[in-house]
């Protein structure tokens, strides 16, 4: 006990004296090892979405650089497509009398060689800062279908909604890193304007839920480098600088595929996907 | 004088100096080091260190201000002055002249200013002389008047001077200070430009250990006002107890936790979290426009953090939840709460060790205890997280370990059942109440009394299943149900488990469990009543009754699967309770109901529960006969034969004597105890030995179990068991071991949490090791718990102290709150949270229903929105209105008593702070008020989705159209049903109510303002509104201009939706009457055997003579 004691003053002493020095802090981050593990985790993820550029507005679009390289291709469905049924648009009179003949379901479209629509194809991951531009994409509710059925932007890119019907339209978006919104358009040609502060890679649902059959969905991008398969699917990624790059495909029915991809300087690449169905 | 003689002694005067000038040394040695002992205190190098991790920051700050600071502005300003400073000197005969003019002015003034007062003073006197002599008539009155006369005119005179010079004087001022004005402003401009950066230069000061404060702090001179010092917080309503008085906490943790009030100094883990959740936060609107600025310079403050190069580690952390614990704005502040009222320890103490920190984990244990020597702790082992920390045995309140902080809630929200932002201790005492711990251990507080049986009734266990069943089921729950609540009594570690039980012992105990459970078997079905249930009249059909259970609503409480795919393993496994939410684990899992019973027994249980148990938790879903068939046949269909195929071994007659015995020696001698023995067949002394065994294993706690009433419960009370002092507890030989739950090495460590957490998981682990006869054995059940839910288990135990709080501190004691809380342990006791959301949380049947639109409703704002008497006679008999005629789950009739109604209906009204009744109904509307409305209603289209013509509440007819995706209630209910003021607000605002709504936002929020914006301000003048647009000018007198400002302003157009829903409204719907929906209630018929004579001996005698009997 005696001993003790002693020992404490002579810390006294110590303490005094290690006033200034407050050295050999690196060996207690070994603190809860794991906490350390999840903050740097937590970190990383804070970063990527605190990377996403804000609204540039300017309307600039990124600088492209001469080495600037493209990626075209062309996605198919291996499998024959299946049948699509006809939508039952019985429940709004007005619907029904837009169309004469009857409409498919938009869920798998196909072209005469198994082309696939309505893909979207994007670069995984892109270094560097990307402005939005200010041009809007507009999504059509025309004769109670969403034109396009499969839809991109950017980060703070304009997304206008409009009712081209004559009927009530609500849409009702159900992304799950932004904000949800659902929002009533009872009037003929009515326009509404919303954004998106954050990327959510893996595109969302957009429903009416006035009509159950309206379905689109969407993706919101934190750089240009995307694109949506068109009829004859096929897409385009431009101005890609060069570099090693995952490029995925991802479909609301058949799921997402990756390829690895590298593209030299003012390289045209072509990059084909088969979905297997 | 003559030298005296030295006076002869016989002791040596230099050995004495010696003697004492060693010992002069000594004692001022040992008053140095009293001095130096007392002086250092490890909390000293915790507040130095933050005070050096202050500098650091305010230096990083500093630096950055300097950065910001406008360098060019500075030095332009800093020339200016020195400009002007030049042009004076050139100026200089100029200056000096205009200066010397001004100090002529200014002495001018002086005189005249001074000649003024006196004339006015001089002035007033003569004025009464003046007065006094005309009134007294004296004869010097005239001329006393003339020479007031004469000194006024001279006073004006005087005034007129006095504006003269004070003029002049000015004009000479502006002169000079057009030479030093210049100066000046360029000074106060400059004094703007730094003012950041001489704020924190003081600040510096502070937290330097240098100047002042380093002879504040020295030792000796530190009693006047040391930057170094015990920090505390007085908290006079919450106590200590320190045996036979209660004295007022004093916490004294922030003497080294001193960032712990002070945001700043988070983690990056923590400060990741906050940033997410405030971003959060401005981005859904909830933050006033007036703070949106502080919120934002708070998340620039937190990404710092997270971009800073090092990590605050504790004790410096600044507390994770400010917003909830500690921050002055919280509803725990510091200065009312302290510390220890939640996490416990030591309040006054100031030394690690002391304080009662406890290690959450064997490995940080591990790390806590190592140091260089315990002897010599310093910076070498604390900035190792090194704290030569040993447990100490006489701490009565060590802290709660990390994974238990929650359990610090418990002693002040003990009247709620909900703790809203209390996640982790909802979790918790819902897992209590689920598995019903209340029942064996009573636990007096008021969230777990009051609650129901958590086992079912089996006096009529032979209606149901078979005794070959039963016997099964007892043996071992699990091979039937992995998810079930029932635990293992028998076959377990001590009694059967060869790693510690002896081979000879192992035989006798599988002997006597099994005599054990035939007792408890036969004694259940001899005593069980035979009443004959009708099986359904026609063939049902399986697939139709798949149907009806996986919608009408039966999946919100029940799991019908036992294998799942693991996610990480991706291999098939059992499933476990917490693959589920807490709610679908209320009822039972329904896998193999068709081998525990039959079809007559299932038809008549799901027409009405109440049928076969009056107390039955199970609601009536209102199955026709047909329905009811169908289900039966599908469950049925549920099978489970391998269960049966289980050998059972017969009972031995010896292991059943030697049991029976047991209990008849105690009142008998060994002699009469054999005689009566062979006077009873073996049934009998099943039957006798059963009804011994239930009251050991306390399966009447959880059963109604007919001759057992009002027994007091098996377990240990719980009340107080957070504040049993640690040697109490039994922790036998056993330290470490193998948990036979999932393999994993477990660790019991030295502490009460550690104690509670293995015997929840592992009941009997503390008989390892120990001699102990058969009798004498754990006989607490394995429950088969995981790592979660013996955690919540062990919160629970923990939060349960004897810690006396003042009333003011308690949560929830006023009456309002007194009522809530009644409803939402009703709402927690009926699993209103499995179909729907409560207080944000619940709706666990939605995993189940794939379509949203079709799920039962969120109640969130059910207090706002339901009339109170409309949800009363709704709770009674559901049947009295349906709203959405297109669903296919009910709402269950669950035969609440008329108080149980009122109690839900009235915790409904207080957290929608509505009234319970109102006048509404009766109110006139203006019939403009109905036309307006009812055009605004066509320019929205609402007519789209909600149906509009009246219809009979009971029987609506069921939609036409195939797709009912896009229905919306009949509005004509609404009358009836919805709260006047609500039908406005929910129109302008649906999804902030009931994020996810399918009903649309016509009123969408300006983002800047917040204000609600019309869609129809621009629609009324466009060609397709022009007939609308002529309907309305009528009803503003033709005032366009006036109807364009009414289209604009959406509280006014939702208040004429309103007016125009309340008109159309039907008036009338049926009273609730539930009794029409129960079945004739079958009388039992007598039990098959003659019931036993009261017991003679034992417990239940020891309870009727009052005095109890603990086990």
């Amino acid at each position: 006990m005696m001993m003790k004691k002693f020992l404490n003053v002579l810390f006294a002493a110590t303490l005094v004296l290690s006033v200034h020095c407050g050295k050999g802090k690196e060996a207690s981050r070994e603190e809860e090892g794991q906490d350390d593990q999840e903050a740097q985790t937590a970190t990383v993820a804070a970063t990527t979405a605190s990377t996403a550029p804000v609204a540039a507005g300017g309307g600039a679009a990124a600088p492209v650089s001469a080495d600037a390289a493209t990626v075209t291709g062309v996605v198919k469905l291996a499998a024959a497509p299946p049948k699509m049924p006809a939508l039952q648009m019985a429940a709004d009179p007005y619907c029904q009398s837009q169309h004469t003949a009857p409409v498919l379901d938009e869920e798998v479209v196909t072209g005469p060689g198994g082309e696939l629509a309505n893909v979207f194809v994007y670069i995984k991951q892109v270094s560097g800062n990307y402005p939005a531009p200010s041009t809007p994409v507009v999504i059509d509710q025309h004769g109670c279908q969403y034109r396009p059925h499969a839809l991109a932007l950017q980060v703070g890119q304009p997304l206008q909604i409009k009712n081209s019907d004559a009927t009530l339209h609500n849409i009702h978006a159900l992304p799950s890193v932004n904000p949800q919104f659902n929002e009533g358009q009872p009037v003929q040609g009515m326009v509404s304007t919303k954004k998106f502060d954050k990327p959510e890679i893996t595109p969302f649902r957009i429903k009416c839920d006035v009509h159950g059959w309206m379905k689109a969905y969407m993706a919101v991008m934190p750089h240009p480098f995307y694109s949506i398969s068109q009829g004859n699917g096929s897409f385009t990624i431009a101005n890609l600088p060069p570099g090693q790059y995952t490029i995925v495909a991802w479909h609301e029915k058949y799921g997402q595929q990756e390829q690895q991809l590298t593209v030299g300087a003012k390289e045209s690449k072509a990059v084909n996907f088969t979905f297997k169905g | 004088m003559k030298p005296q003689e030295p006076i002869p002694h016989n002791y040596s005067m230099r050995g004495l100096n010696l003697i004492f000038a060693l010992s002069s040394i000594g004692l001022l040695m040992a008053t140095g080091l009293i001095v130096g002992y007392d002086y250092v205190r490890g909390w000293k190098w915790f507040q130095r260190e933050f005070m050096r991790m202050q500098q650091e920051r305010i230096e990083s700050d500093l630096r950055a201000a300097q950065l910001e600071t406008n360098k060019t502005q500075l030095a332009d300003l800093d020339r200016r002055v020195r400009e002007n400073e030049v042009d004076i000197a050139r100026h200089r005969d100029q200056y000096v002249l205009a200066q010397k003019d001004l100090d002529r002015w200014e002495g001018e003034h002086y005189a005249a200013d001074q000649d003024f007062r006196f004339a006015k003073a001089r002035l007033d006197a003569q004025r009464y002389i003046a007065e006094a002599s005309v009134v007294e008539k004296r004869s010097d009155g005239p001329r006393q008047l003339a020479e007031y006369k004469r000194q006024d005119r001279h006073f004006n005179d005087l005034v007129l001077r006095l504006q003269d010079v004070t003029r002049k004087r000015d004009a000479a001022k502006a002169r000079v200070d057009v030479w030093l004005g210049k100066i000046k402003t360029e000074e106060d401009k400059r004094k703007e430009l730094t003012a950041s950066v001489d704020l924190l230069n003081k600040q510096l000061q502070t937290v330097q250990l240098t100047g002042p404060n380093l002879i504040l702090n020295l030792p000796m001179l530190d009693f006047v006002n040391p930057t170094f010092k015990v920090d505390q917080v007085v908290l006079s309503d919450l106590f200590v107890d320190v045996n036979y008085m209660h004295v007022p906490r004093v916490d004294r943790c922030m003497t080294c936790h001193r960032a712990i009030d002070r945001p700043g100094f988070e983690s990056k883990k923590e400060a990741a979290r906050l940033t997410q959740e405030l971003q959060q936060k401005l981005d859904s609107f909830q933050i006033a426009q007036e703070k949106r600025k502080d919120v934002e310079d708070r998340i620039a403050q937190l990404k710092r953090i997270e971009d800073a190069p090092q990590d605050t580690l504790n004790p410096w952390r600044t507390h994770p939840k400010l917003d909830l614990f500690v921050g002055s704005a919280s509803p725990h502040p510091l200065l009312d709460f302290g510390c220890t009222a939640c996490h416990r320890g030591q309040d006054r103490a100031t030394e690690f060790g002391r304080a009662g920190h406890v290690p959450a984990s064997p490995r940080m244990e591990r790390r806590w205890a190592s140091a260089v020597s315990t002897l010599l702790p310093g910076p070498w082992d604390y900035n190792k997280r090194h704290w030569a920390w040993e447990e100490n045995p006489f701490n009565e309140t060590p802290m709660y370990p990390r994974q238990y902080y929650e359990a610090g809630c418990i002693k002040c929200h003990s009247g709620q059942t909900w703790v809203d932002q209390g996640d982790e201790i909802n979790k918790a005492t819902s897992t209590v109440e689920l598995y019903g711990c209340y029942a064996c251990h009573k636990i007096n507080n008021w969230r777990f009394t009051d609650l129901r049986r958590p086992g079912p009734d089996l006096n009529g266990i032979a209606e149901k299943t078979t005794p070959e069943w039963a016997f099964r089921w007892i043996s071992e729950p699990h091979n039937f149900r992995s998810t079930t609540r029932m635990p293992s009594f028998f076959y377990q570690r001590n009694m059967i488990d060869p790693s510690v039980v002896p081979a000879p012992e192992r035989e006798q105990n599988i002997r006597y469990q099994d005599a054990e459970i035939h007792s408890l078997v036969t004694y259940l079905f001899s005593k069980s009543s035979h009443r004959p249930w009708q099986p359904p009249a026609g063939a049902g059909d399986a697939g139709r009754g798949k149907q009806l259970v996986e919608s009408v609503g039966c999946m919100a409480c029940h799991i019908d699967s036992e294998w799942l795919k693991d996610e990480k393993s991706g291999q098939n496994r059992l499933a476990r309770r917490d693959d589920y939410p807490l709610e679908r684990n209320y009822g039972f899992n329904l896998t193999g109901v068709g081998t525990k019973t039959h079809a007559a027994w299932i038809y008549n249980w799901v027409k009405n529960p109440k049928n076969y148990y009056a107390d039955a938790p199970m609601p009536s879903l209102r199955l026709t006969d047909q329905e009811a068939a169908d289900v039966t046949a599908f469950l049925l269909t549920l099978q489970k034969p391998q269960f049966m195929t289980s050998t059972i071994r017969p009972p031995d007659p010896a292991a059943v004597h030697d049991l029976a015995k047991g209990y008849l020696v105690n009142t008998l001698s060994d002699r009469d105890a054999e005689a009566k023995l062979r006077a009873m067949p073996l049934h009998d002394q099943l039957v006798f030995l059963g009804q011994r065994s239930i009251e050991k294993y306390g399966c009447y706690s959880c059963h109604n179990i007919k001759g057992f009433e009002g027994l007091k419960p098996i377990g240990t009370e719980l009340t107080v068991e957070g504040s049993k002092a640690l040697h109490l507890f039994d922790f036998g030989f056993v330290h470490d071991y193998i948990s036979a739950e999932d393999g994993k090495h477990e660790h019991i460590q030295d502490n009460v949490a550690s104690w509670v957490y293995n015997k929840v998981r592992n009941p009997r682990i503390y008989d390892d090791k120990r001699t102990k006869t058969y009798g004498d054995k754990l006989k607490m059940p394995n429950f088969h718990l995981t790592q979660d839910e013996a955690r919540r288990i062990t919160m629970v135990v923990l939060g349960l102290t004897k810690d006396l709080v003042a009333p003011e501190k308690m949560a929830a004691l006023d009456s309002r709150s007194r009522l809530m809380e009644e409803g939402r342990k009703r709402v927690s006791q009926h699993n209103c949270r499995g179909c729907h959301v409560v207080d944000g949380k619940g709706r666990a049947i939605a995993s189940t229903i794939a379509d949203t639109n079709f799920l039962p409703p969120d109640l969130s704002p059910e207090g706002s929105r339901a009339q109170s008497p409309w949800l009363f006679n709704f709770l009674k008999d559901p049947t009295v209105m349906k709203i959405r005629p297109w669903l296919n789950v009910r709402m269950p009739t669950f035969h609440f008593t008329d108080q149980e109604t009122n109690t839900l209906v009235t915790f409904f009204a207080e957290e929608g702070k509505a009234a319970q009744f109102d006048t509404m109904r009766a109110m006139h509307l203006p019939a403009a008020n109905v036309v307006i409305g009812k055009t605004v209603f066509d320019m929205l289209r609402c007519a789209q989705c909600h149906v509009m013509a009246p219809v009979d509440p009971e029987n609506p007819p069921k939609p036409t159209v195939a797709d009912t995706t896009s229905l919306a209630p009949n509005l004509t209910l609404a009358k009836l049903r919805l709260r006047h003021d609500w039908i406005a607000d929910w129109i302008r605002r649906p999804n902030e109510m009931i994020p996810g709504t399918r009903m649309p936002t016509n009123f969408p929020r300006d983002a800047a303002t917040g204000g609600f914006q019309s869609p129809l301000a621009m629609a009324i003048d466009t060609p397709q509104f022009a007939q609308y647009k002529s309907r309305l000018l009528p009803y503003f007198r033709g005032d366009e201009k006036e109807l364009r400002r009414t289209m604009t302003d959406a509280v006014a157009l939702t208040d004429y939706l309103r007016d125009y829903i309340w008109s159309i409204g039907i008036n009338q719907m049926r009273a609730a009457s539930p009794d029409g929906e129960v079945p004739t209630v079958l009388q039992p018929s007598t039990p098959a055997t003659p019931a036993m004579p009261a017991l003679k001996s034992g417990r239940l005698e020891r309870v009727q003579a009052g005095r109890g009997g603990g086990r």
